[in-house]
């Protein structure tokens, strides 16, 4: 009998033990807004290449960099640029890439929508989220409270909306009525709601979260990737993926994979716009 | 040897408890040494102007406790004294099988579900902006923290002797007066540490809390309104650890959050072991 079970035990140690050797798993974390990107990409990638294995999760850009400063992921994502403070504490280790473009829109709840609230100036929106206007009939809308939803502290589309409306991407919001977190939980918050405002990438609108332009009179412009392209949107920004000087070949070979042709194909599908 | 693993394992579990305090008293060192404890006392909680108030979440977390109790208390009480005094066996071992069951179930689910069910039903109900509130924490956590009332007072209730419940019939006493006069007094030591351990986990929920509250670091305005969104230490603590970089000041105030908690959930279950040995010695 034994000599029948212990070549099936070699082989089943074989057997575990070769992928085990030559598997590789990365991970990467940060803004929920690169995360469909990279998610895709991670897939694809995953089908070219079966020995790299890349685990995505969310967090917020805030994130993905403390992931990079404190090597708690492999790969950083961020929907912002990296501050000042954060660059010191980086000490030039990472190099960061551009793998897209996008803009942050100003969403509202259909129903406002419907009610007659198309479009916003800056200054109305501060307005709105320093609770100066509380009622959507102010601007038009119909006769609501305003249900005024703020992100959190760390999330890059805050940082973003609150350095083109407010003026300071830290700034205080004593308007903002909830917190909400990720991408979707912001989508889910609106999509409730018959009079929400709240800020979202341009590609998570859909039919209840609307997106609605953004500027003076005859000069608003809408959130998408054609306003984007020409700069004339006013909150754009630049989507990255961050990567230690010292990453390992297979992290750079997959960062490599989103500014290649394909994972342009997957950036330009996700709603956002390629930058090669 | 096998009571030497078990006095290892002892003193493991109490080196554990000790390291876990000492690793946040060290953490929140810099917090404690430059705010002190004037910021208890403190309502702004602004990391990025270097304003680390406490006072917003603790009574968020005071309240969603106190909502979650109030509710769980009697409903437990009356579900364990409904199984153990009136069903018969077999409907007794399955609402206690429920009950175990409930316990069971992960906090995301029950935020989850308090997220899809619960703030739309609140929202529309009571014609609010949003069901994201202390109200929604509050009554998610009752559901939470009601297993441990009704199994503990359960098992209480079910170790009173059958003498003393003959003795109490033979007096003529009616249902109510058995109920009041001897029943929930001889059952009260194990029912109290049920209703502190339940304290300790509604005090800690995190993850079915964060759903629901809504994050507003604000201080409820006035102090009992219950409708706005709030934000407890727990929730504070999830949101943010992320991306506060380890050995920061905002990292400290966060550790913070989680010594205040540690503290106060350690002290209740110490209180809930004391009281319910002493007891249980002058009983014998």
């Amino acid at each position: 009998m034994r000599h029948i079970l212990y070549p099936i035990l070699a082989a089943a140690l074989f057997a575990v033990q070769i992928p085990g050797a030559s598997a590789i798993t990365l991970h990467a974390a940060g803004s929920t807004t690169v995360l469909p990107v990279v998610s895709t990409a991670a897939t694809v990638y995953h089908q070219q290449h079966p020995d790299v294995t890349i685990t995505v999760s969310g967090g917020g850009s805030g994130v993905g960099i403390a992931s990079m400063i404190q090597h708690t992921a492999d790969i950083g994502m961020a929907s912002r640029d990296v501050d000042e403070d954060e660059i010191a504490k980086l000490n030039g280790k990472i190099d960061v890439l551009t793998i897209a473009k996008d803009a942050v829109a100003v969403v509202v709840s259909k129903a406002v929508y419907i009610g007659g609230v198309h479009q916003l100036s800056l200054k109305q929106i501060a307005a709105i989220y320093r609770g100066k206007i509380k009622n959507w009939k102010a601007l038009g809308g119909p006769d609501a409270q305003i249900f005024v939803i703020d992100k959190e502290a760390s999330r890059g589309t805050r940082h973003v909306f609150a350095e083109a409306v407010l003026g300071n991407a830290h700034a205080r919001a004593a308007g903002a009525s909830v917190i909400s977190g990720s991408n979707n939980e912001e989508q889910a918050l609106v999509a409730h709601s018959n009079q929400a405002i709240g800020m979202l990438s341009n590609a998570w609108l859909n039919d209840a979260v609307r997106g609605i332009a953004v500027g003076e009179g005859d000069h608003a412009v809408l959130p998408d990737i054609r306003h984007v392209r020409d700069g004339s949107y006013p909150i754009s920004r630049s989507l990255h993926v961050l990567l230690p000087k010292n990453a390992s070949p297979e992290a750079r070979n997959f960062t490599d994979f989103l500014l290649s042709k394909q994972g342009q194909v997957i950036v330009k599908k996700s709603g956002y716009l390629r930058v090669r | 040897m096998l009571n030497l693993w078990m006095r290892a394992s002892a003193w493991i579990c109490l080196a554990v408890v000790i390291l876990l305090l000492g690793f946040l008293v060290q953490q929140s060192w810099p917090y404690w040494q430059q705010y002190g404890f004037s910021t208890l006392f403190s309502g702004d909680w602004y990391p990025y102007e270097k304003l680390f108030g406490l006072t917003a979440a603790i009574i968020g977390s005071f309240w969603a406790a106190l909502i979650a109790l109030s509710i769980a208390i009697p409903t437990g009480l009356a579900a364990a004294v409904m199984s153990t005094e009136i069903l018969s066996g077999s409907w007794r071992s399955l609402s206690r099988t429920g009950m175990e069951l409930l316990a069971g179930i992960p906090s995301v689910v029950y935020g989850l579900l308090g997220l899809w069910v619960l703030l739309p039903l609140l929202q529309s109900s009571l014609g609010l902006l949003t069901g994201h509130n202390l109200l929604a924490a509050g009554l998610l956590l009752s559901v939470m923290v009601l297993p441990t009332i009704m199994v503990m007072a359960q098992d209480a209730l079910s170790e009173i002797s059958s003498e003393q419940r003959d003795a109490a019939a033979s007096l003529g006493m009616g249902w109510s007066e058995r109920l009041w006069r001897v029943l929930l007094p001889q059952a009260w030591p194990g029912i109290r540490s049920g209703i502190l351990l339940a304290l300790g986990r509604a005090l800690g929920e995190t993850m079915a809390v964060m759903l629901v509250v809504g994050s507003m670091d604000r201080i409820p305005e006035p102090f009992y309104n219950l409708l706005a969104p709030a934000q407890t230490l727990t929730s504070r603590i999830g949101r943010e650890i992320g991306e506060s970089a380890f050995g920061s000041m905002h990292f400290a105030a966060l550790m913070a959050c989680g010594l205040l908690l540690a503290t106060v959930t350690i002290t209740i279950s110490l209180l809930a072991h004391l009281r319910a040995d002493n007891t249980s010695v002058a009983r014998t």
